[in-house]
């Protein structure tokens, strides 16, 4: 065999062996080369087993990868670095998740290069860190204007010192005494659930909030909010128990973490939580609910079959669909409900405190709502319609994957017989397993 | 005096009682074959590797023979769709036959294939066996 056979043998093998998925294609997404450890990640992620197309075989973990390439206006750069896509939602402490990371990068004008590797593990070290580096960066930060107290066991502002006056503006008398929540503006949804946060310290030995607090002159300001139990565990007696509250005032990082925010938890089409987002709320809603003994129901929202109209008008009418959808999605679902686009043309809606037969109701009236609005593109009307499942956290189902499982059997059942169905799970129902090729 | 012509059945990929076949047919057979042929034993180790699969993996056989298959020839089948399937069909004793459709990373591009898995209780060789649709 010559030099330059043996070396191109080597160089092959270099990239069979390569432990990280690695992929090139064109800037639609087209696979041009691809690694083994790749198609090992995304073949049990693609439908019927297609990896023609990369963003195809992430849309039901990253559907709007396309548009984010479209919208880097650059020559070449990183598209995205380290997008964590969660397949599963695992339960905390038990089973972890299973999350992907995906970096892209521009090439040029008309290549992309992406790394996919599975970073479950590395995740759930992170969360166990999150701990002392909260701690850390409360000290070390430069921080200019933060506030330390003591709460007492219910939450109340037991200690006092000139810091806690500078940054709330209040009085000692008008604070002491008072729940910890009175920092919270009062139409914050948070007020209500202050003491879930206690009980969080409890749990994970801290409690980390970012958001706006008021002051006692009405001003607001975006602050940081830490607490953490002061007594040994959970059992002590209530009169050995409390808890410490440090705020931090931090409006100087709020327009960049704002627009981070937004970009690593929001779906860039619809503008609803994408899939980790949903993943991380789903799981605080799903923990609160399992400490409070309330409900939680969860609705799994599918587009109907588009008509034929609505194929002829091409990628525009898809992305006017869509969010149309969300929009509907956003009239019909309550404030403290939790949407978010799962993938392709899939969404989700946590109900917190929200039986089954309720949360089917506010199904039915999305379906109601969409049946009643089409929405308009190049003059055409398209209505579109949607299914849904319904399913409750329950006995059999008290983890995040088991309740979307269910949702998903709702789901098929709804579709099965025709279009804008609502369909709740009753034990019997199983999801139709996957032609083999795409699991 | 002509030499007479020795008539060799070509196997085909799907034909039935294969396994016994491959394991009895020497190395220019399996050379001849247009599908790809890939035997290895109980310990995951590749022992048998044929021109077809060479060429289209790009690699010469000192690269392959003696190696472990799931981990350094095809680190693509170290899933449940395939070596779990070897793994499983020997823990309870069972034959194994199975086409699936797949996928494999030739020369980094993405092909369609379709594998058939053999493996028989009792034979030390089973086999990975790569048909290209044309």
């Amino acid at each position: 065999m010559s030099e330059s056979q043996d070396e191109f043998e080597a160089l092959l093998q270099f990239l069979y062996l390569a432990p990280v998925g690695l992929v090139q294609t064109r800037l639609d997404g087209e696979v041009l080369m691809i690694n083994p450890l790749c198609v090992q990640l995304l073949l049990p992620l693609a439908r019927d087993g297609e990896l023609g197309n990369l963003f195809a075989a992430l849309q039901g973990l990253a559907p709007d990868l396309a548009l984010r390439v479209a919208g880097f206006e650059a020559g070449q750069g990183k598209v995205c670095e380290g997008l964590l896509l969660p397949v599963t939602a695992g339960v905390p402490g038990e089973r972890t998740a299973r999350v992907l990371s995906l970096t892209l990068l521009k090439l040029d004008g008309q290549r992309l290069m992406g790394v996919l590797d599975d970073v479950s593990l590395q995740v759930e070290r992170e969360r166990e860190l999150r701990h002392s580096r909260s701690w850390i960066q409360t000290l070390l930060d430069g921080i200019t204007d933060y506030a330390l107290m003591a709460l007492d066991a219910e939450g109340r502002v037991a200690s006092w010192n000139p810091g806690i006056g500078r940054l709330t503006r209040h009085a000692q008398a008008t604070l002491v005494g008072q729940g910890f929540a009175d920092l919270y503006p009062p139409d914050d949804g948070r007020r209500a659930h202050a003491a879930d946060r206690l009980r969080e310290a409890d749990a994970c030995g801290w409690s980390l909030d970012e958001g706006w607090l008021q002051r006692a002159d009405g001003g607001r300001f975006w602050a940081s909010s830490l607490i953490a139990p002061l007594h040994d565990s959970a059992d002590a007696p209530p009169a050995d128990r409390g808890y410490s509250l440090i705020v931090r005032d931090i409006s100087d990082r709020r327009e960049t973490h704002e627009a981070l925010r937004r970009s690593m938890t929001c779906d860039q089409l619809t503008g609803l939580a994408n899939r980790r987002a949903f993943f991380e709320r789903a799981e605080c809603e799903r923990q609160r609910c399992m400490r409070s003994g309330q409900p939680l129901a969860l609705v799994l929202v599918d587009a109907d079959p588009a008509q034929a109209l609505h194929d002829s008008l091409g990628q525009a009418a898809d992305e006017a669909v869509l969010r149309h959808l969300a929009a509907g999605l956003s009239a019909s679902f309550r404030v403290g409900d939790v949407l978010a686009r799962l993938g392709g043309e899939t969404f989700v809606a946590l109900l917190p405190g929200t039986s089954v037969d309720d949360a089917a109701g506010v199904a039915a009236r999305l379906c109601r709502h969409l049946a009643s609005h089409a929405v308009t593109v190049d003059g055409h009307a398209i209505a579109c319609t949607v299914s849904a499942g319904v399913a409750a956290l329950g006995p059999g189902a008290d983890d995040l994957d088991a309740l979307l499982a269910r949702a998903e059997a709702a789901l098929q059942a709804a579709k099965a017989p025709g279009c804008s169905r609502v369909c709740c799970w009753q034990a019997g129902l199983q999801p139709h397993p996957e032609p083999a090729a795409a699991r | 005096m002509e030499k007479p012509v020795l008539e060799t059945a070509t196997l085909a990929f799907h034909d039935t009682g294969l396994l016994p076949q491959l394991q009895a047919a020497p190395d220019d057979v399996l050379d001849a074959l247009n599908f790809g042929v890939i035997g290895f034993d109980t310990d995951g180790v590749v022992r048998r590797y044929n021109a077809w699969e060479s060429r289209a993996a790009g690699l010469s056989l000192p690269r392959v023979i003696g190696h472990a298959l799931f981990t350094v020839v095809a680190p693509c089948m170290n899933n449940f769709m395939v070596a779990q399937r070897f793994e499983d069909a020997a823990a309870v004793g069972e034959p194994l036959d199975a086409v699936i459709d797949y996928v494999l990373t030739l020369r980094m591009r993405p092909v369609k294939v379709k594998l058939r898995l053999l493996a028989q209780p009792g034979q030390a060789m089973r086999y990975v066996l790569v048909e290209r649709p044309s």
